[in-house]
């Protein structure tokens, strides 16, 4: 068997088991949802996360020590992971592929040389890190906007298996949405359309990944090169180069992402993978200046800081960023979120929602909760979203922490912001239309929405009493209220007692059998035929801001009833009530 | 040179290490496999208990539930087809089909909710849905019916011998441990005979066979009885939790209906505990006792709110009148109720 | 024989990366083992701790805990006050370091009454540096209006730095969050920290205003100064915040100046004609009996301020001043 037959298995292997992890993303227990699948394989393979997360928050998260292993086998090995493992190299290198496939020899030779541009992605590299490094001056995570992992995940997750969906309901029962969904498409789409100009284009040119790698693969034991000088330099071997290292002269070893096709290619069999330097020279180092290196890092270090100037992470705090249950403290938060989707694709009510810029240029693709999208606000029993956060920005809670209850009872549910009753649009506070959705729905016990109870006479409800025959009442002129039998109306005579009105005509109305009247009306009274409304209100202290009252509300445009994030357990500058 | 040679297969001669390459290939394929050897063993743990959330309370109200039992009950009338999948919802997430009425079947025994959609075949906007209630047991079925009963009910010969009424767009019974209700999308006879033509399916079916009368409902039997008027509170009636088990119905005796009540309890002992309690319950609520002129009754009425409510027993029933607006009709009707109850009695020893 | 040479090179130079590879996987399992963090963040878990406000009181003497000074001179009626509780030496030692916490809430020229009168806080700091020897002395406060213009205008600044403090604005690297004991409102809450981390005294100097929603602002609700977030929150249980910050806070020294008195339209005044010569002076180590001392100048009674029983329940001091022996002296 030759090695590129084995690379290409490994690359359908790895694709396949990338894809099939994002598929069973969604909450149950058959054989193609959840059960117990490492849906985080890759996230947590990728040392780009655990480096990164190393330097915000000087911690190295349990599950991120598997990146140990692709570290170690990289320094051994040399940059394997590029064109063996990787999901988004292997969708550049088929892409690639196709393009130029047809295309003559000469043609792929040229399109695979090595350009000096390829040093771009250090410096992207140094721009990333340079992000996360200084906590004092300020640090985010911003890896995870050009990670390929993260990337490929989050493109997956809110792009191409919603779209594949849409009408097929192939990996989940109802369509999902996510907002924005088409800027990350926009990228996903570049990056790989990027490939029918020069092949790998995404790899060679920008993925910080590949830098890293290309670093730390400088002391590789293995590396290609050639094993004897008679080359006569046809340059066969950079026909389907996937680096772009150039093989045929000085290799450049950083660039080499071992797709073996130089020496699959070669037909005097002078490239081989061996421990010793090549023949014709090698240069280990990425072609980087220093100034740029420093230049870059610099220019990381101090874009978060300026990026902090519209004061989002202080009193300027966007109040829609709702983030899911189990969320760190804002800053905590940014430390770790890699932007990789997963919270967004298991959320069973899609609630979670890639957030835009609003909340501050960090704030991009992180998960915020939109009431108004999916199913209903969040569940009250569910705690997914942290099960399967990669770096722990949402903490792994249990029910009991969520809900509050066992060992949690003494620090309350979990809130995730506030509802607010909007009195200008509410049905009953606005309209005198009697609605209640919002306290029926709410799901905590004893509820978070009480009701006040208050009579409100209807449009020109004010009449007079023509006669009184038994239950019904005739009144001089017409009524406009068309039915006045739901049960919510009320005849208020003028002793100031409310009866319930059963049954309407134009001109009459009949009380409600079983209404006791205290004493007759007579004619010439005045009664007026009121609406008997409940008014919700807000109780601050048991509303846990799921948002299930928002996404029920029938004032289905700008709800009357809203959450946001203000009341939030995990921050204590956001709090409404003294003590919090 | 060798510019024109096709893409793939540049096998060059005499390439040397051909073995090493391939038995490092094979090795990193048994790699892989190992690696899917080991991912396909340790995703087969089924316990998703961290989640929360379980799938059963997941689905969203329009999908039916993957198993789901599909009803032997709802067959499709003639003349139509199916619109929707069964649909079957148990008491955890029933509240996902009727909302905030749930609570109404779920504290009265209910165990599950068997429900399809139908559309006539010409024209689609004659559609109609059924609802099956699984409420364990007859006495369950006929409360929550007979609270539910609509202002406009009618009385159908399909259900005499039974508990049922139709309206102007739906059919309303009872059969065995099942509360039934059929609803249309318009009034309209066409869909009116479809949903008597399914009601009868239903009844003939084995499976569903169970008691079909509640004997007490006879106590009530009288020339004041208003028709249809009998309702059957489980458990706290008249908003006591110490009221179980009550049946009520109307008495028209004079201008307004009476509601009258009873509740039939094991011993007399438990009788007269009941009927202490919930006198405790009127007074202790400003209840005031009221005169009257029967021995029988001396202070087993009272003052509630300005209305007069009674309650006493007659040997294991708790026997009362509720919210009534003229004592003296309210005491007749209580006498009319307490001699049948304690004739009811005397036959039974 | 080259060709060995090249061999040797080529063997040297493996071994050589071999090494530095070694090395590398080395560094970075120690890395992994360093920061490996088995738990992961809990919930609350922020970086920096919650701090706990030193005691800065000093012993207590009978006789010497509560004085009350009457004279229209602050400077003669202040030195007396402190003189009469056994002098400034028994407060502040020799090369300690003292933070004066004045009322430097508004950005209102001193004579209104708003703020500490500046000539107050320069004598006292002058007190500590020339009667007492303190090494250095810090004024400090969280103004509700912008710090810097609040300083300035309410003259404090100037005088203080003339007496030769050090005047600290509140710079957000200086407040660390704090929990007070058995609180249920000062919890997890940032508060200015900095300074008093490394102090040894600390005195709080407080005019005696009327409050529109507390009824009065004196010794103890001067404390309110070293909150920061959004303590505003607050005000909806005023009576809870003001006696969980007299928890909060054990002071060496309060003086609470009843010399211009604001009677009405506190907190903030405007007007002269809201501000009443009273002449009184009272320090004490004793907030809740300077208060309700002070209050009296306000012509009003303990019960009408339920902040001093609160106080009192949480066992900060007494409301029963008189029982303390105040000293007492009266200046021409």
């Amino acid at each position: 068997m030759k090695i590129v037959q084995a690379r290409r298995i490994s690359q359908i292997f790895f694709f396949s088991l990338f894809v099939w992890l994002i598929i069973v993303s969604t909450v149950g227990e058959k054989f193609w949802q959840i059960r117990a699948w490492p849906v985080n394989l890759f996230l947590h393979l990728d040392p780009l996360v655990a480096i990164g997360t190393i330097l915000t928050t000087h911690t190295l998260y349990y599950p991120l020590l598997w990146a140990l292993i692709t570290i170690v086998l990289t320094i051994i090995l040399g940059r394997f992971f590029c064109s063996w493992v990787c999901p988004f190299g292997s969708l550049h290198h088929f892409t690639g592929y196709l393009a130029n496939r047809n295309k003559k020899t000469p043609h792929k030779i040229q399109l695979n040389k090595y350009r000096s541009t390829q040093s771009v992605k250090y410096f992207i590299l140094a721009f990333l890190l340079g992000t996360a490094a200084f906590p004092s001056i300020g640090n985010s995570l911003q890896t995870g906007l050009l990670d390929p992992i993260p990337l490929i995940s989050r493109s997956f997750s809110t792009v191409l298996l919603p779209v594949a969906d849409k009408g097929s309901y192939l990996t989940s029962v109802a369509q999902r949405f996510y907002e924005g969904a088409w800027l990350i498409f926009a990228i996903f789409a570049a990056a790989v359309l990027l490939n029918l100009v020069i092949p790998r284009f995404y790899c060679r040119f920008v993925c910080p990944l590949g830098a890293l790698f290309g670093v730390i693969g400088r002391f590789a034991i293995w590396r290609i090169g050639k094993n004897k000088n008679e080359c006569i330099n046809c340059k066969l071997c950079e026909r389907a180069c996937e680096g772009g290292c150039e093989p045929a002269g000085q290799i450049r070893t950083s660039e080499c992402v071992l797709c073996f096709n130089c020496r699959q290619d070669c037909k005097d069999d002078l490239i081989k993978y061996q421990t010793s330097k090549s023949l014709a020279g090698e240069i280990t180092n990425p072609d980087i200046s220093r100034r740029g290196f420093v230049l870059s890092l610099a220019g990381g270090v101090l874009a978060v800081p300026a990026a902090r100037l519209s004061n989002k992470l202080g009193a300027n705090w966007y109040y829609k960023v709702i983030r899911p249950p189990g969320a760190l403290e804002e800053k905590e938060f940014l430390k770790r979120c890699i932007k990789c989707g997963q919270c967004m694709r298991i959320c069973p009510t899609n609630v979670i929602q890639p957030a835009g810029i609003e909340g501050g240029i960090e704030n991009l693709w992180t998960p915020v909760l939109n009431n108004r999208i999916g199913s209903s606000g969040c569940q009250l029993n569910c705690v997914a979203c942290g099960q399967v956060c990669p770096t722990s920005a949402i903490r792994p809670i249990t029910l009991d922490e969520k809900r509050g209850l066992g060992e949690f009872a003494h620090l309350g549910p979990i809130k995730l912001g506030t509802a607010f009753v909007d009195q200008n649009r509410c049905l009953p506070w606005a309209m005198n239309k009697p609605c209640i959705v919002c306290e029926e729905n709410c799901p905590v016990s004893p509820k978070a929405i009480y009701t006040q109870e208050h009579y409100n006479t209807v449009r020109d409800g004010i009449l007079t009493i023509k006669a009184v025959t038994e239950n019904t009442i005739e009144f001089l002129g017409k009524s406009n209220s068309t039915n006045l039998a739901t049960g919510d109306y009320y005849c208020l005579m003028q002793d100031g007692q409310h009866i319930n009105i059963a049954a309407n005509t134009q001109t009459s109305i009949v009380l409600a059998d079983g209404e006791n009247l205290s004493k007759m009306p007579s004619a010439g009274d005045k009664i007026a035929i009121q609406v008997r409304l409940q008014r919700p209100v807000v109780d601050i202290e048991k509303c846990i801001g799921c948002g299930i009252c928002e996404h029920e509300c029938p004032v289905s445009g700008k709800r009357a009833i809203r959450v946001s994030a203000e009341g939030e357990s995990r921050s204590s500058d956001r709090r409404i009530l003294p003590g919090g | 040179m060798n510019q024109n040679n096709p893409q793939f297969n540049v096998g060059s001669t005499g390439r040397t290490n051909s073995r090493l390459e391939s038995v490092v290939s094979i090795s990193i394929i048994a790699i892989l496999l190992a690696i899917a050897a080991t991912l396909f063993i340790r995703q087969a743990d089924t316990d998703i208990s961290r989640f929360g959330i379980t799938p059963a309370n997941l689905q969203p109200s329009q999908k039916p539930v993957p198993e789901a039992e599909t009803s032997p009950f709802i067959q499709v009338p003639a003349g139509f087809d199916k619109l929707s999948e069964p649909e079957v919802y148990n008491a955890e997430n029933l509240y996902e089909k009727i909302n905030g009425k749930a609570p109404l079947y779920t504290e009265a025994g209910f165990s599950k909710l068997y429900c399809q959609r139908f559309v006539n075949k010409s024209d689609a906007n004659l559609w109609m849905e059924v609802f099956l209630y699984d409420m364990g047991n007859l006495r369950n079925a006929f409360s929550v019916y007979s609270m539910q009963r609509r202002p406009d009910a009618k009385t159908l010969s399909a259900f005499v011998q039974m508990y049922g009424y139709g309206t102007s767009n739906g059919l309303y019974f009872v059969y065995g441990r099942y509360y039934i209700e059929m609803i249309g999308s318009a009034e309209s006879d066409q869909l009116v005979m479809a949903m008597l033509e399914t009601a009868a399916n239903i009844q003939k079916n084995p499976m569903v066979a169970g008691d079909l009368k509640i004997e007490e409902l006879d106590l009530f039997q009288s020339e004041n009885l208003v028709p249809d008027s009998a309702k059957l509170y489980l458990k706290n009636a008249f908003g006591f939790e110490g009221l179980s088990d009550v049946f009520t119905a109307q008495y028209k005796i004079g201008r307004q209906p009476i509601t009258v009540f009873f509740s039939k309890c094991p011993n007399v002992q438990d009788a007269e505990a009941m009927a202490e309690s919930y006198r405790k319950f009127l007074t202790e609520n400003d209840a005031t006792v009221k005169q009257t002129t029967s021995e029988f009754l001396k202070n087993k009425i009272f003052d509630f709110y300005g209305a007069t409510e009674m309650v006493f027993t007659t040997g294991q029933f708790v026997v009362g009148v509720h919210e009534a607006e003229n004592q003296d009709a309210a005491e007749k009707a209580a006498m009319i109720l307490a001699v049948k109850l304690s004739n009811s009695n005397k036959i039974k020893q | 024989m080259s060709e060995q040479n090249n061999k040797n090179i080529g063997r040297r130079e493996f071994f050589t990366r071999t090494a530095k590879a070694a090395i590398s996987i080395g560094a970075a399992g120690v890395a992994a083992r360093l920061f490996y963090d088995a738990k992961g963040p809990q919930r609350g878990g922020k970086a920096e701790k919650l701090v706990t406000l030193p005691d800065f009181s000093v012993p207590q003497e009978a006789g010497k805990t509560i004085s009350v000074v009457k004279g229209s001179d602050r400077i003669k009626s202040v030195n007396k006050a402190i003189e009469l509780l056994g002098g400034i030496k028994r407060f502040v030692k020799a090369g300690e370091t003292v933070v004066i916490k004045p009322n430097v809430a508004f950005a209102t020229p001193a004579m209104l009454g708003a703020t500490t009168n500046p000539e107050l806080v320069a004598e006292v700091v002058r007190l500590c540096y020339k009667e007492a020897g303190a090494k250095e002395v810090f004024v400090i406060d969280n103004p509700i209006n912008d710090p810097a213009s609040c300083f300035m205008l309410s003259g404090i600044e100037k005088a203080a730095t003339a007496a030769g403090a050090k005047v600290i604005m509140p710079t957000p690297s200086l407040f660390a969050n704090t929990t007070v004991k058995d609180a249920t409102l000062i919890k997890d809450w940032p508060v200015l920290f900095g300074p008093l981390e490394k102090a040894d005294k600390l005195i709080g100097i407080a005019p005696v205003k009327h409050h529109h929603r507390s009824g009065a602002s004196m010794t103890m609700k001067n404390w309110y100064g070293l909150l920061g977030g959004r303590r505003n929150t607050f005000h909806q249980d005023i009576n809870g915040i003001i006696a969980e910050l007299a928890v909060m806070v054990k002071p060496t020294l309060v003086i609470l100046d009843g010399t211009m008195v604001m009677m009405t339209n506190g907190p903030t005044g405007g007007s002269i004609s809201d501000l009443k010569r009273a002449d009184t002076m009272i320090a004490s180590c004793d907030m809740v009996a300077a208060d309700s001392c002070g209050c009296e100048l306000l012509g009003k009674k303990v019960s009408d301020l339920p902040y001093l029983t609160k106080a009192q329940d949480y066992g900060i001091g007494t409301t029963d001043w008189q029982s303390l022996n105040p000293a007492t002296a009266t200046l021409s």
